[in-house]
């Protein structure tokens, strides 16, 4: 797969000695859908910063095409779209200016689906910017960022704050999209149910590093939770060098531990760790993985 | 054939809709060499990623039940795979453990149970039971 966006090495800190992104290197391939996860501060709008180029990384590159956004923001944002949570539109005029602004800026502008998502969306025209809904605005910034055809779609925590159909309505258009133009998406999330529904691939971002880049379907079948009692593990280095172990931490009066396998082999693989039976290993859906990787100790 | 996927469950998506493509082929809700939908149609009327259907057809393709055509999309196979009886024996076997633990710890009388499995099957075969009858 060609990557259509690549991080290589990423650090970036805003204050001298406090990294807010530190050695992160992945890259999102043509069609591919990754889900950009972890806890607030973790650095992933940072990191969507320096990808639209609005920030420049200290060390490491990114490139989209294998265009640098910084050295060369036109070419690269007739190629991109991009929305954010709290994406400000400008907050004069009615949504029929802001569709011509874009159209005039976009060689490439789509109207027919520009009439397509305005109708999906019962969007009027003439309502002014000002008087939309959280839902309405985000749709109004969806369209405009969608309707030049980017290659990519790089989203910022997109359903933030919408009702639970009005993101929907959201999946919906961007998986049309994806299906019609093979565009790749970006999107960060705190909603784990929406990230397992459309991205194929998941990265997840720890304390400004890089802590997992998996396949959505790898995850789901072959990383797993052990409940270890704590007697059986009077130490947790034991359980830490067991082989494909990610993460440990404990929980009332267990050890709770995330380990990269299938159940039954990783229930088999501590227990001979061990020496102890009473290990209960089982997949679990995303939202609690992420619980179980990113939650301090209980 | 209807098809719902939910993202929480125990069970990744893409085995979600293998699954229910397997009990749609075996009550006959899709029949033998009938079209399934193209992994775009599926993709949006679902609202998940279309690589996420394409990998569901991709084990079911591997498994024998499904097959692909060039440019005329994916059928279900005029003949289905023969099954493993001993491994499958194995699995329906842990299945009623399963189930008679469950009744047992609920009160529920083996003759009970009994009583569920024929509403059961009759709700699963209810369709296809004129055809049974008559091969």
């Amino acid at each position: 797969m060609t990557a259509v966006l690549e991080f290589v090495n990423v650090s970036r800190s805003y204050k001298r000695g406090v990294p807010v992104l530190d050695g992160v290197s992945f890259s999102v391939g043509q069609g591919e859908v990754v889900g950009l996860v972890g806890r607030n501060g973790a650095g992933k709008t940072t990191l969507i910063n320096v990808a639209i180029g609005a920030l420049h990384p200290e060390r490491g590159s990114v490139r989209l095409f294998g265009l640098s956004p910084t050295a060369e923001p036109v070419a690269v944002k007739k190629r991109v779209g991009y929305v954010s949570e709290d994406q400000i539109l400008p907050l004069f005029g009615t949504i029929g200016d802001i569709i011509v602004l874009h159209r005039q800026l976009f060689p490439m502008w789509d109207e027919s689906m520009e009439r397509d998502l305005l109708q999906r969306f019962d969007l009027p025209l003439r309502s002014r910017i000002a008087s939309l809904s959280k839902g309405q605005a985000r749709q109004v910034a969806l369209l405009c960022a969608v309707c030049h055809r980017p290659e990519l779609l790089i989203l910022d925590e997109p359903a933030g704050g919408l009702d639970p159909a009005a993101r929907r309505e959201f999946l919906e258009a961007s998986i049309r999209l994806l299906n019609r133009e093979g565009t790749a998406i970006l999107f960060s999330s705190h909603n784990m149910t929406d990230v397992e529904r459309i991205a194929n691939r998941v990265v997840v971002l720890n304390g400004a590093r890089l802590q997992l880049d998996r396949p959505l379907d790898h995850i789901r079948d072959n990383i797993c939770v052990a409940i270890i009692p704590r007697e059986s593990a009077p130490d947790p280095g034991v359980i830490e060098r067991t082989s494909g172990c990610l993460h440990v931490r404990e929980v009332f009066n267990d050890w709770h531990a995330v380990v990269e396998g299938a159940p039954e082999a990783v229930s088999e693989r501590l227990t001979f760790a061990l020496g102890r039976n009473g290990i209960r290993c089982m997949s679990v859906p995303l939202e609690e993985l992420f619980i179980e990787l990113l939650g301090g100790d209980r | 054939m209807q098809i719902v996927v939910n993202p929480s469950a125990e069970l990744s998506i893409y085995r979600q809709i293998m699954r229910q493509i397997i009990e749609a082929i075996a009550c006959e809700n899709l029949k033998l060499e009938e079209k399934l939908p193209s992994h775009r149609d599926l993709s949006e009327q679902l609202v998940i990623a279309p690589l996420t259907v394409k990998k569901a057809y991709d084990e079911l393709e591997s498994l024998g039940y499904i097959e692909t055509q060039r440019g005329r999309g994916t059928f279900v196979c005029s003949k289905l795979p023969k099954i493993n009886r001993s491994v499958h024996s194995g699995q329906i076997e842990q299945s009623a453990r399963n189930l008679l633990s469950l009744a047992y710890l609920g009160g529920v009388e083996f003759s009970d149970v009994v009583k569920i499995l024929r509403d059961v099957d009759q709700e699963l075969m209810g369709k296809t039971q004129h055809t049974r009858e008559k091969a």
